[in-house]
């Protein structure tokens, strides 16, 4: 298994970067090419940084019907406002940003006409296998199988705080820490912090479940 | 965040001593490979759902040069006070952009809209990249049409003088 983003200093939060922000180098020339009409370039930017806004919507415990709508209506707006952005190497942030104003909103909204907690969402099946699930239901991948599940099944487990901080971070490719704190509006200094106790609390479980 | 502290503390009574003998670099490498792990794991048991993604691709249709955008300037969710008794008020919007506001109240049964300045307009209700549906606004820029359909939506006013849209939100 790769070690993605293997850290260098201490955790002040500022002075390292994650493997994410490599990735993230092009973001600003992507939109700046997708505002000139590169359909190819916004397909890139849905594929990079897709996946973080899906995970903004997942950490906030929504429905599944508003987790779809808090995507779309991110996507929409970027769209809306794509060769305005002040900021086009920021677009992650404020994608993640758009996202999670969108999430207080609909459960502000949903507290207001029905009740917030949904139970069904952890445990709720993907909608679309991957082709890497369709490998993980083959025989001779039944052992690595059970140990994502388990893992997966450990992190539901956590705290709120921590599932909600470690959803975000384990979004592929990684974001940047300024993604991560307006995905979650906390301080990028706390975020090294965070991660690192959230990350050994995980551990704890599953040592304690004999799985690692 | 007190409460987010709160979640730690308790974890760092059982081990704190334990955490300064830790070796930094060998329990970065532990949180670093587990983090991968979960990342992987995530991408195989909550991907962003296929569909989706195509929505989003599809989405590069709604990069529309010629309008202006109107903003989001007051939301009766956010900044109204709730009405005591009234269990399901109606959403007030209002999109502002230089010179031009929109406002709409939308209910469950309708929604019912004023252009200001007051005029003729030609408005397409956007539900995403590929469906909308039409209305007039008249002389007195004032709209009527049905509820949004559920998701987030738009509103694209083509004045005698300019095309707005208005930012998409869910109503």
């Amino acid at each position: 298994m790769a070690v993605g983003t293997t850290r260098s200093t201490a955790y002040d939060g500022t002075s390292y970067t994650r493997g994410g922000t490599v990735d993230r180098a092009d973001v600003g020339a992507l939109v700046q090419s997708a505002a000139d009409g590169d359909a190819a370039a916004w397909k890139s930017l849905v594929d990079g940084l897709g996946p973080l806004v899906w995970s903004v919507a997942r950490s906030h415990g929504l429905s599944d019907a508003d987790a779809h709508e808090v995507y779309q209506t991110a996507w929409f707006r970027f769209a809306q406002n794509l060769g305005r952005i002040r900021e086009p190497e920021k677009t992650g942030s404020w994608l993640a940003s758009t996202a999670r104003h969108e999430c207080l909103k609909l459960l502000k909204a949903s507290r207001r006409w029905t009740p917030t907690d949904d139970p069904q969402l952890l445990d709720r099946p993907s909608d679309d296998r991957t082709p890497e699930e369709s490998v993980l239901d083959s025989e001779e991948a039944a052992a690595q199988t059970e140990r994502v599940r388990l893992l997966w099944q450990e992190f539901e487990e956590l705290g709120e705080r921590c599932r909600q901080l470690l959803r975000v971070l384990i979004s592929s490719p990684p974001p940047s820490y300024q993604e991560v704190s307006a995905a979650l509006g906390i301080a990028v200094g706390s975020i090294g912090p965070m991660r690192q106790r959230c990350l050994r609390r995980l551990r704890a479980r599953l040592e304690a479940r004999g799985t690692k | 965040m007190s409460d987010l502290n709160d979640e730690y503390d308790e974890y760092d009574e059982r081990d704190g001593q334990d955490e300064r003998a830790y070796d930094e670099r060998d329990g970065e490498l532990h949180d670093g490979l587990l983090e991968e792990e979960l990342r992987e794991a995530a991408a195989i048991l909550d991907p962003v759902p296929a569909g989706l993604r195509r929505v989003a691709v599809d989405a590069f249709a709604l990069h529309d040069l010629e309008a202006r955008v109107a903003e989001l300037t007051f939301d009766s969710l956010v900044d109204a006070i709730p009405v005591r008794g009234e269990s399901d008020p109606p959403r007030m919007l209002t999109f502002s952009t230089d010179g031009v506001t929109v406002d709409v109240e939308v209910t469950a049964d309708g929604m019912i809209g004023q252009l200001l300045p007051p005029g003729p307009a030609g408005i397409e209700v956007l539900s995403g990249p590929r469906t909308h549906t039409r209305l007039t606004a008249d002389d007195m820029g004032r709209f009527t049409g049905e509820a949004p359909p559920a998701g987030p939506f738009a509103l694209r006013l083509r004045t005698g003088r300019e095309v707005v849209v208005t930012e998409w939100l869910r109503a």
